[in-house]
């Protein structure tokens, strides 16, 4: 009997103790909670019929009728196997690569550059960088079209009385590649002041003493950047690069107004216009689903590579 | 089930994620009963302002209290625009379309069913235009007006050059280009100022020739711009750019506008429809003058495209005969003579005259109707090609047969 009673108080205190132990192992899911929801209304919903979309046949037809036509895999199975769709990814992987590098190493020698100067010399190129970023890039892309303008843009006209060469009615417009070279110019343009002010900030956190006593050392100013300045620095070099992945992977207003719809072929797309022509200009909305869905499993993969190395260097310090 | 599209569509703006597509529509307002959205080409702000005020005007006494909200699109993304419309609803109640876009949308259901005899001189529409709006023996476009292209010139530059005879032939014109361009030393001043990739203007060399985009053959359709006659075409027009033009062998006719290059004084001709003498610039308005693009043959105007534009009223409209009695003012006899005073070909045959335009359009080409003509202008292939063989990129037989390859595999679609 007492034994009995005993294990019926000891059952009961330990369900109690499960319960606390359960309710205490709930609270972290409990606080992310509200955001789970917030994202799941946000991006698994339009996510949801994203996908939903990439399996139906939605042409102009189906647009009217708001309804489409379900047919399975048909949309990627037709863009996996559209030359055009392979062409594009190699073209916008070489350009987001040569916009990233360009970005990254002009951004972090402007930060660099930015400890070393006066305040006066500073204070003017951060602001000069604050400018850049606070122009909203229809202007900027209006801006450079009328600088690098075959007609009387200003960019020739410099060019010439410089005496670089004649560069009077120069087409900067005629090839693939100049095309896409300006295009990289104006991208990197925009996305330096991001990048410097960011690591500006990161540079703040290099602590004084040990530079010094590397210098002390012997330390050439190569070594101390290397071994001191670049660890510190590195998780935030890795978050601004998988960023600058990620938009410049998806770039599309400004190649698609610098180099303007009527110049835009099958021979310089980039990944968004390809899906923007593919989808809006041909009407054709389940096949666009289906490439932005492709593209947004391009950007996921390499996002996770670059999650993964980030909380290992969290784990690390 | 409408919404689900709607957000359905949402989501592919919404994915293109990182995309970001920069077209944001400037929400129309949705039209309330006492008022309905237009949508017209930026041609009739600049060109002809005054007759959409008088077919308002006139509109606004037949139906006091409903205002009319014009709203002025571009060529270039007006679809674009007009697609998310009709997901999303909030569009116009009339829609200005352009001649060679129809056939797509009207095939689609995008469009309500009009009554032909309800408008002035339908019995005599203008035959390409009527039938451009017709579709299943119904009437969904009526014909706004049309238009050929001509030479717009400066008197002034051409009797200093000696010239006493407008140019007979295309042979004649190029040598009075080398005449201007002798007396005109100003760099980067064209004798005839054509843009490179101007598909409309090189095609009327292609037809010169004898020559064709494309032709049906046993229900297929057949790319014809590699043809011997097509290449003839090809090859005429790249001489007579690169003997006339300064322009950009790679750009189009909207960038520049030709008559801003002709207004800053640095063309003494130019191609285009006829209303450009609108911008030509007060300083040389009063020297302007047009005549009829010839052809290589004496005698013969070289084939004009005939653009042209018909007006149409959007299944979504919800208030589709207020829209269809403001189409019925636009186009009336009365108005159809203001756009012919303005240099545009009315939409009717017993309104025509015997203006420059409409002598030019008695030659005149169309491109093919077919179902998805509108995606091979809108992919470009033309003007690529252009630009290909005027760069030397490609050869000319390279040029047009991977143009015409990509033409028929483009109009073949299901």
């Amino acid at each position: 009997m007492a034994a009995a009673a005993e294990t019926s108080f000891d059952r009961s205190r330990r369900r109690r103790r499960f319960w606390a132990r359960k309710a205490r192992g709930s609270v972290p899911y409990g606080l992310i909670l509200p955001i789970l929801v917030v994202i799941a209304v946000i991006l698994g919903y339009p996510l949801y019929w994203l996908v939903k979309l990439s399996t139906e046949r939605y042409g102009l037809f189906d647009l009217i009728r708001h309804s489409g036509v379900s047919v399975g895999l048909a949309n990627y199975r037709s863009v996996l196997h559209d030359p055009v769709f392979w062409h594009t990814l190699v073209r916008t992987i070489v350009f987001t690569a040569a916009n990233v590098v360009l970005t990254m190493v002009i951004g972090t020698l402007l930060a660099l550059l930015l400890v070393q100067v006066s305040t006066v010399v500073r204070i003017l190129l951060t602001s000069g960088l604050v400018l850049v970023w606070s122009m909203p890039v229809v202007v900027a892309v209006q801006i450079w079209y009328w600088m690098t303008n075959y007609q009387n843009g200003v960019v020739n006209y410099v060019l010439t009385k410089l005496g670089v060469g004649d560069f009077f009615q120069h087409d900067w417009y005629a090839t693939t590649f100049s095309q896409l070279g300006l295009t990289t110019l104006l991208i990197v343009w925009g996305s330096l002041p991001f990048v410097v002010i960011t690591l500006y900030a990161g540079l703040a956190q290099v602590p004084h003493d040990l530079v010094e006593a590397a210098e002390v050392d012997g330390a050439r100013p190569w070594r101390v950047f290397r071994d001191i300045t670049l660890p510190i620095l590195r998780p935030i070099l890795l978050i601004l690069t998988s960023l600058s992945i990620i938009w410049d992977f998806g770039v599309f207003t400004q190649p698609y107004l610098l180099i303007g719809q009527a110049k835009i072929t099958t021979g310089n797309y980039l990944m968004s216009i390809y899906l923007f022509e593919e989808g809006y200009f041909k009407s054709d909305y389940g096949r666009g689903a289906a490439i932005s869905l492709l593209m947004l499993l391009m950007v996921a993969a390499l996002s996770i590579v670059y999650v993964r190395k980030m909380v290992r260097i969290g784990e690390a310090q | 089930m409408k919404r689900r599209s709607i957000v359905a569509l949402c989501l592919v703006a919404v994915l293109a994620a990182a995309v970001t597509t920069a077209t944001t529509l400037g929400a129309t307002k949705k039209a309330t009963a006492g008022s309905i959205t237009v949508w017209l080409q930026t041609d009739a702000q600049s060109g002809w302002p005054g007759v959409v005020a008088a077919a308002n005007q006139q509109f606004q006494s037949d139906h006091p209290g409903t205002t009319v909200n014009v709203q002025y699109q571009n060529w270039g993304d007006h679809l674009q625009k007009f697609d998310a419309t009709l997901a999303g609803g909030g569009g116009p109640d009339v829609i200005e379309m352009g001649n060679t876009e129809m056939t797509k949308y009207m095939a689609a259901g995008a469009f309500a069913a009009l009554d032909r005899s309800s408008f002035d001189n339908s019995s005599s529409w203008l035959k390409g235009l009527a039938a451009s709006g017709a579709y299943g023996g119904k009437t969904y476009g009526v014909p706004y007006y049309a238009g050929s292209r001509v030479v717009t010139y400066r008197k002034d530059l051409f009797q200093k050059a000696g010239i006493a005879k407008l140019p007979a032939t295309t042979a004649q014109y190029v040598a009075d280009a080398k005449r201007l361009a002798a007396k005109n030393q100003k760099k980067g001043f064209s004798p005839i100022y054509t843009a490179g990739t101007d598909w409309y203007f090189a095609m009327s060399f292609v037809f010169d020739y004898g020559g064709s985009i494309a032709q049906q053959v046993s229900g297929k359709w057949k790319g014809m711009l590699n043809s011997p006659k097509s290449i003839a075409g090809l090859a005429a027009y790249k001489a007579f750019f690169l003997a006339t033009s300064k322009a950009s062998k790679t750009t189009d006719e909207t960038h520049p506008n030709p008559y801003d290059v002709y207004a800053q004084g640095l063309a003494a001709s130019m191609i285009g429809p006829s209303w450009f003498t609108c911008c030509v610039g007060k300083a040389y308005t009063p020297n302007t003058g047009q005549f009829v693009m010839p052809g290589h043959v004496k005698g013969q105007a070289i084939p004009g495209f005939l653009g042209g534009s018909d007006l149409a009223v959007p299944v979504t409209s919800s208030n589709k005969s207020l829209a269809a009695d403001w189409i019925k003012d636009f186009t009336s006899t009365s108005s159809e003579k203001a756009l012919q005073a303005k240099g545009n070909i009315p939409n009717a045959t017993n309104l025509l005259g015997s203006s420059v335009n409409e002598r030019a359009a008695a030659r005149s080409w169309f491109v093919p109707t077919a179902k998805h003509w509108v995606d091979v202008e809108n992919g470009n292939i033309l003007r690529n090609m252009l630009a290909q063989i005027l760069t030397n990129k490609l050869s000319i037989k390279q040029a047009a047969a991977s143009a015409s390859d990509n033409i028929a595999s483009v109009l073949n679609q299901p």
